[in-house]
């Protein structure tokens, strides 16, 4: 009797470290940097989105609801700041213009190539997030674009206030987006990103590569020792990483400090965007990335 | 309510944990109290079904959690949905589960859940922060949105697994 009983525990050990191997080369395979889906993924990933959009939206919507009344108050202060920033755009608008065309008709003279004309040229898909990941390490946002519509990995993906993250794995008819509060230095597949402070974009630099959890900010080094950069700068992306494009809103500067070795210079940025409640994205479709992502 | 009909209402609360819970937590705590509905419902079938169905029902649930949300790695939550739905349904061999007892038991092992996702990610460089810090950033919140949960659907959940798996008396080993 005992020895069956004996027999029967070992068998259960068994089978625990054949799980326990399993799933460790489970994860060795997935955590690689895998371009394509099988099939099967795919088909899951879709169908369950389908089901998602049905629950997210309207719950987005009755959330909505809730906030419109409670923010009624602050709205005709808003509304006031609205016009005088409106007004302040359209101002700026018709000089725009003049830079714009001139700026193209020396692109043009100095013999640019149609690819160097057309690499700023970005163009923005709406989409609507399907549904939020309910897992603390891993808060993918899946939204309800995907390959079928030219959404590819890498891709950068903002909101109205700025930067989110960047898609991370696509399948037909979703995509899964990896936000900035899982950047990371240390981790294998998280990509830091080149920023810059807007209004002195070509004398500002800095590289933003980590999110720390506990105090909620984005860690950017790498910047020189002469950088005017103060607290209250915003943040922008550079575009000189050739992942994320540029010019979209990451944060706002909170804290610049010397860093560890005292030759560089090292800040804490406040993200712009809450991660929380988002429900339209844009992705960011950059004209020829396809050739400079490989 | 038969074994389908169990199947889709966990179906319906995995579609849930992903869509609308994230919009009634509050602004700022979105990754801090992170809903573990569908583990609550394995838990469940360990204790009042039997231990395969809540084996089985991890394994399914947790890879369908792991490939919709693929994000850094796969098989965190099958393994360990798996695992923990099987051990509970081994302590609750042959034993009547009493309120009390059904709630310690769903607190410790959503407790070794978010532990586990915990360390596994910090073994492969995924988060680099404390565990005293997870601890109280989001196991423990999370913890108690689960207890709150389970507190809730104890009794409806207890009559479906009782139902579509009568409990044997003894002996049941193999």
């Amino acid at each position: 009797m005992i020895e069956v009983s004996k027999h029967i525990r070992n068998k259960r050990l068994f089978v625990l470290m054949l799980g326990l191997i399993l799933f460790i080369a489970v994860i060795g395979f997935s955590i690689a940097d895998r371009k394509n889906l099988s099939w099967p993924e795919n088909f899951i990933k879709d169908t369950v989105g389908f089901v998602q959009q049905w629950f997210y939206k309207p719950a987005g919507y009755m959330a909505g609801l809730f906030e419109d009344i409670r923010t009624l108050r602050t709205l005709r202060e808003e509304n006031e700041q609205l016009r005088q920033l409106a007004a302040a755009y359209a101002r700026d608008k018709a000089e725009y213009n003049f830079v714009r065309n001139e700026n193209e008709r020396l692109k043009k003279e100095l013999g640019f190539t149609e690819r160097q004309q057309s690499l700023y040229k970005y163009k923005y898909m709406i989409a609507q997030v399907v549904a939020v990941s309910p897992d603390p390490y891993n808060r993918t946002i899946r939204i309800n674009l995907g390959s079928k519509d030219g959404v590819r990995t890498n891709m950068a993906v903002t909101s109205v206030e700025g930067l989110v993250g960047i898609v991370s794995k696509v399948s037909p008819f979703h995509a899964e987006v990896m936000p900035l509060t899982e950047l990371d230095d240390s981790s294998l597949t998280s990509k830091s990103i080149a920023a810059t402070i807007r209004g002195r974009e070509d004398k500002s630099f800095g590289i933003v590569s980590s999110y720390d959890d506990e105090t909620g900010m984005l860690h950017m080094n790498k910047i020189p020792e002469n950088d005017e950069m103060t607290v209250g700068d915003t943040v922008i992306t550079s575009g000189f990483g050739n992942v994320y494009p540029r010019g979209l809103t990451i944060g706002t500067v909170e804290t610049v400090q010397v860093g560890d070795m005292g030759l560089t210079k090292v800040a804490s940025v406040r993200p712009a965007v809450d991660f929380d409640h988002l429900s339209e994205v844009f992705v960011v479709e950059v004209p020829g990335q396809e050739e400079t992502s490989e | 309510m038969n074994r389908y009909g169990l199947i889709g209402i966990m179906l319906l609360l995995f579609m849930l944990e992903g869509t609308i819970v994230p919009w009634l937590v509050p602004v700022g705590f979105g990754d801090r109290i992170v809903p573990h509905f569908v583990f609550a419902f394995v838990l469940f079938a360990g204790l009042y079904g039997s231990r395969y169905m809540a084996f089985g029902l991890g394994i399914g649930f947790g890879l369908l959690q792991d490939i919709v949300y693929y994000g850094h790695l796969m098989g965190v939550h099958t393994f360990l949905m798996g695992l923990l739905g099987y051990t509970a349904g081994l302590l609750a061999a042959n034993k009547r589960i009493t309120l009390v007892m059904a709630l310690a038991i769903i607190g410790l092992a959503t407790f070794a859940y978010d532990s586990g996702v915990y360390f596994i990610y910090s073994v492969f460089r995924i988060s680099t922060e404390t565990y005293d810090w997870a601890i109280i950033d989001h196991i423990a919140p999370s913890l108690f949105l689960q207890l709150i949960f389970a507190l809730v659907f104890y009794i409806p959940a207890r009559r479906w697994f009782e139902r579509i798996a009568p409990r044997q008396k003894s002996g049941e080993e193999e």
